[in-house]
């Protein structure tokens, strides 16, 4: 459903994404794991133009497109195919829960208001916000504030969502409460694209984990393939650091 | 023999001054509308791409800013008259509020330009990438999401500049233009130069009440347009 090809990406004279291909299937949970630099933020905005690539191929679906030189327009149907959760929630501040899930919709793809309104009042009640429609985001926690941002992307009933370190900015208390509804949309079928350091989420929800390290996906396989029998070195340090100590590997 | 001070001047000149508050408010409303006009396409320049219009609307503020108003004033009224002759066109005899409007609109523009650029800078580049994520086209990011959050926080400085642009105006006086502040030195000078300072203190609360009621009306809108910044209620 998504293929990217070859995707090459500097800042300045910074080679960030080295040549990388990607692969997804329909209801694909992946999840990206990797150092910081590793290129996983920048080729998740590279995705849905955020950034512009200096190179590479990305096809999505039938409609094939080069990452570098590709039309307003087809950035734009692109991204009525994608929806983003970005790490700092980037809700609207001018607008309630309920306006910020159902702008994209009227404004975005002119579905009719009252349509809007209750696609959007679904969203927020599949991610447990049925009392905070009218609530801005100035009035909500971080926890909240994120799950608004999943319901505003999963409202959009998007080809994939991409999801950018979604809960590397909260309290430890609220992570568990988005990993929880990230969990229940994976659960429904919904193709995901997950940047994460959650390892709990990899490993029980994920279907594939690719393992990132400096601009080159280094190894990718099935949850099992990479935390329980990494092949790659790399990926066997990088393990090391992050998971608990007493964590062996298999071969 | 006649007091030096006589506090009922004060009182007894402000029927005289008010009716010249007409000029004053006409004159500054149009140096307002086109100055905010101006100031919006400056502000333009200088948030987009291209480096010369970037650098020319940065010129220009400059040194608008750096040229003090009375300066500024007899500039424009010797400088676009001399200026048209060149062209064939004949303007020394233009009504003096004219070149006053051209003076404060070029001014406050300068002023606009950079008031605009730093609200829509003060917006963080999130909202904008939120916004096309869900499907807006990049104009319809900044009408519906960058603008208004943009207007709130340009909502004080503006005030600031109206206020600003009242208080410079005060010297239109000086090119010759009969607003308040010219019809008080035209009493003045009927006056022999007696009683000058009841008549400036007659313009100061003048300025004062005008001022406050400004600061006033801008406070309520700030409490308007802020509706979506309620902090959380942790009780």
């Amino acid at each position: 459903m998504l293929k990217i090809n070859d995707i090459h990406k500097s800042f300045g004279n910074n080679e960030i994404l080295k040549g990388v291909d990607l692969s997804i299937d329909k209801g694909d949970v992946v999840v990206i794991l990797g150092p910081s630099g590793s290129g996983k933020t920048t080729l998740l905005r590279c995705i849905n133009f955020l950034e512009k690539a200096d190179s590479g191929q990305a096809g999505f679906g039938d409609l094939k497109v080069n990452l570098h030189g590709a039309s307003k327009r087809d950035i734009h149907t692109i991204r009525q195919k994608t929806a983003f959760v970005f790490q700092n929630y980037n809700l609207f501040n001018n607008k309630t829960a309920l306006e910020n899930v159902t702008e994209g919709l009227i404004v975005g793809r002119r579905v009719p208001k009252a349509d809007a309104i209750g696609i959007g009042k679904k969203a927020l009640d599949k991610v447990g916000l049925s009392d905070k429609y009218d609530s801005y985001p100035s009035q909500l926690s971080g926890g909240q504030q994120q799950r608004v941002g999943i319901a505003r992307a999963v409202a959009l009933n998007p080809d994939i969502i991409l999801f950018d370190e979604p809960t590397s900015a909260l309290d430890p208390e609220l992570v568990g409460e988005v990993l929880t509804v990230m969990k229940n949309i994976a659960k429904e079928g919904t193709t995901m694209l997950v940047v994460t350091h959650e390892m709990s989420f990899a490993k029980d929800v994920a279907n594939r984990v690719i393992f990132m390290d400096g601009g080159v996906v280094v190894e990718e396989g099935s949850p099992h393939d990479i935390f329980v029998s990494p092949k790659e070195e790399r990926t066997k340090k990088f393990l090391k650091r992050v998971l608990p100590e007493d964590y062996t590997f298999y071969i | 023999m006649e007091k030096y001070f006589d506090v009922s001047y004060i009182w007894s000149s402000l029927p005289i001054l008010l009716p010249f508050l007409k000029v004053t408010f006409m004159v500054a409303g149009l140096s307002i509308i086109f100055g905010t006009f101006l100031g919006l396409i400056l502000a333009v320049m200088k948030l987009g791409k291209n480096k010369i219009a970037q650098k020319t609307a940065h010129f220009y503020t400059t040194i608008l800013r750096c040229t003090p108003s009375i300066v500024l004033l007899f500039l424009v009224y010797y400088g676009v008259p001399a200026l048209a002759d060149n062209f064939g066109l004949y303007l020394h005899d233009l009504n003096t509020a004219v070149f006053v409007v051209i003076t404060f609109t070029l001014q406050f523009a300068a002023i606009m330009s950079e008031v605009i650029r730093s609200a829509f800078d003060s917006i963080e580049k999130g909202q904008f990438e939120a916004a096309v994520s869900v499907g807006l086209s990049p104009f319809q990011a900044y009408r519906r999401i960058i603008f208004p959050q943009a207007l709130v926080v340009a909502l004080p400085n503006f005030g600031n500049g109206l206020i600003a642009l009242l208080q410079e105006g005060s010297l239109a006086y000086t090119i010759g233009l009969i607003d308040i502040v010219g019809k008080a030195n035209l009493i003045i000078a009927a006056n022999y130069n007696t009683h000058a300072l009841e008549i400036f203190i007659a313009l100061a609360i003048v300025y004062w009440v005008i001022s406050i009621l400004i600061e006033k009306f801008f406070g309520k809108l700030e409490k308007v347009f802020s509706k979506g910044k309620q902090t959380i209620n942790t009780n």
